[in-house]
């Protein structure tokens, strides 16, 4: 049963992150989710402070608010200030990160509070948090949590579908139509921060950040439209989840490990096909005189 | 030319990027039912002009007016096209799926696309002659295609104003003729077409009206009364290589202009 659940639960992330992280690389903001690890600092210290607890509601609700922090500021630089997108993710998230250290530093040093709490979600741990009805269990904590976050997720998308495509492909032509360009951004940036603060809680922030970039860009190489890409990269999330725990379990290792390990494989597999696929068909073009 | 009759009406349209004006106190109104050329040097403010007229670029002074009326009232009577290299062309999408998008904004959230809209992006794709390519991906069209797709996706919209921003940009002698003979026959329908433009020589050809600009305003007003050395030093400056320029032109004036 425990195989089940962990496979569930990083198949959850692996559908959400897919979803998302398809849009986030045509936009060029990938790093997104490397800058939400960070930038959930602050949000995190200071939810400690007002609950005085680590219970991991207030915390996640930090993290979450921090999040869409980050993403107001990166709208703020690369909208207002003019920056590019990847110099403005960085700004943002060195910044919120640098206000969580000196928070910590100047409050906390009998604190004992660190992003570990949250960042470092142990997938392995998670069939042992259940949830029970009456006496009964009806599964691990994070499973529901992120199955609810899935459904939120897949709703969004699907409602906001065409929007976030022609907002993603050409933003002017969006802004011509009369679309809020601005409310679509944070639609996708308010998701983000839902599955990303969601998912570093269950399976840890260097698995989110693998599973937001890794599957869409493999999907990418293979697609020839855009729902396929989508598609795609599920698929290949969730076999990464599937094959990478079965791995760790073969050889005894890290699972979260074993997954971003299959998922940077699964890259570069498809890597080498397309470039071997592109390199052979140059070959048989005929060459006359030759 | 009264406001009523125009298609386009700006009033001291000002843009201001970090405290430098990419154009000032732009002050027009452009004729309907005319192929009217915007010209102007690098970094002149053309597709500024643009943006701020549809809205995508807030001024920080004035306003427009399109067909006589605030923008939101008749948006879906006004196409708009963006400079090509404005998108990424390894998008995975088909050529189908961008025209298509020229159907969007009639479309409800959820709604799927009628057969109405399916047949006028056919429709769109043969006027272009992309209607072979239309299963193509964008990543694999050439320049003058991908500029024959956007063409498409703004026919698709069914516009009754079209603003062009550099159609002409990377596109060989055939394709600009076909696309220049698209444009003479939406004109003939009645539509009118805005359109940013580079190179002095064809511009004589093409266009009817003129808006001559660098940040500011030089002149507007028909082709044949525009095209003059005084107007053409003034936008494009007075350096030696580009005065001889214009003399050459001057000298080319014979230029057959449509006079109704
Ligand atoms: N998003 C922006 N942020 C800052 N400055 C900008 C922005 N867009 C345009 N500018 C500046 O405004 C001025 C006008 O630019 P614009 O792109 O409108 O010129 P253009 O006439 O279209 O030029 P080109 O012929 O090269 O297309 C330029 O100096 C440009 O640097
Ligand atoms: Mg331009």
């Amino acid at each position: 049963m425990n195989d089940f659940w962990i496979i569930t639960t990083a198949s959850l992330v692996a559908l959400n992150t897919a979803i998302l992280g398809s849009f986030l690389i045509m936009r060029k903001m990938a790093m997104i989710g490397d800058a939400i690890s960070h930038a959930v600092l602050p949000g995190i210290v200071i939810a400690y402070f007002i609950s005085n607890s680590r219970a991991s509601f207030p915390i996640l609700v930090g993290a979450a608010v921090s999040g869409l922090v980050v993403t107001a500021l990166i709208q703020f630089f690369s909208k207002k200030v003019k920056l590019q997108n990847d110099a403005s993710i960085g700004i943002s998230y060195t910044f919120l990160f640098a206000i969580g250290i000196i928070l910590i530093s100047a409050f906390g040093t009998n604190v004992d509070l660190d992003q570990e709490c949250v960042l470092y979600g142990e997938i392995a741990y998670v069939p042992i948090d259940l949830i029970y009805w009456g006496n009964q269990s009806i599964g691990p904590r994070q499973f529901w949590i992120l199955f609810s976050t899935a459904i939120i997720i897949v709703t969004a998308v699907i409602i906001g579908f065409r929007k976030l495509v022609l907002t993603t492909f050409d933003e002017s032509f969006a802004a011509a139509l009369g679309i809020n360009i601005v409310f679509w951004q944070y639609y996708l940036m308010a998701s983000v921060s839902l599955t990303t603060v969601v998912s570093f809680e269950s399976v840890g922030a260097v698995l989110v950040i693998a599973f937001i970039s890794g599957p869409p860009a493999t999907a990418f190489l293979i697609t020839r439209s855009f729902k396929q890409m989508i598609m795609y990269a599920i698929g290949f999330g969730i076999s990464a989840s599937i094959l990478g725990y079965y791995t760790a379990v073969w050889l005894n290792g890290s699972i979260a490990g074993a997954m971003a390990a299959v998922i940077g494989l699964q890259f570069a597999l498809v890597f080498s096909i397309v470039k071997f696929r592109q390199r052979s068909r140059i070959q048989d073009i005929p060459v006359s005189g030759a | 030319m009264e406001a009523q009759d125009s298609s386009i009406e700006t009033h001291d349209l000002t843009v201001i990027y970090n405290k430098k004006p990419a154009i000032w106190n732009i002050d027009f109104l452009l004729p309907k039912g005319k192929i009217i050329g915007i010209m102007g040097p690098n970094g002149s403010g053309k597709s500024t002009l643009l943006k701020a007229i549809m809205g995508i670029t807030e001024p920080n002074i004035g306003y427009s007016k399109i067909f006589n009326k605030p923008l939101d009232e008749v948006r879906d009577r006004v196409s708009y096209v963006p400079q090509r290299q404005s998108v990424d062309w390894d998008f995975p999408a088909s050529v189908y799926d961008v025209v298509a998008m020229g159907r969007f904004a009639k479309l409800g959230l959820l709604k799927r696309l009628t057969e109405e809209d399916k047949h006028i992006i056919k429709d769109s794709l043969e006027k272009v002659k992309m209607a072979p390519f239309a299963n193509r991906q964008i990543s694999q069209l050439s320049g003058g295609q991908q500029q024959r797709v956007f063409l498409a996706r703004a026919i698709a919209q069914r516009a009754d104003l079209y603003l062009m921003d550099e159609p002409f940009v990377g596109v060989d002698a055939s394709t600009e003729e076909a696309i220049i003979n698209l444009l003479k026959s939406l004109r003939d329908e009645g539509k009118t077409l805005v359109v940013v433009h580079h190179d002095l020589h064809t511009a004589q050809h093409y266009f009817e009206w003129l808006v001559m600009m660098n940040t500011r305003l030089v002149a507007s007003g028909p082709a044949e009364e525009v095209f003059n050395e005084q107007v053409l030093t003034d936008t494009y400056g007075g350096t030696l290589t580009t005065l001889s320029k214009v003399a050459n032109l001057l000298q080319e004036k014979s230029f057959p202009m449509r006079h109704k």
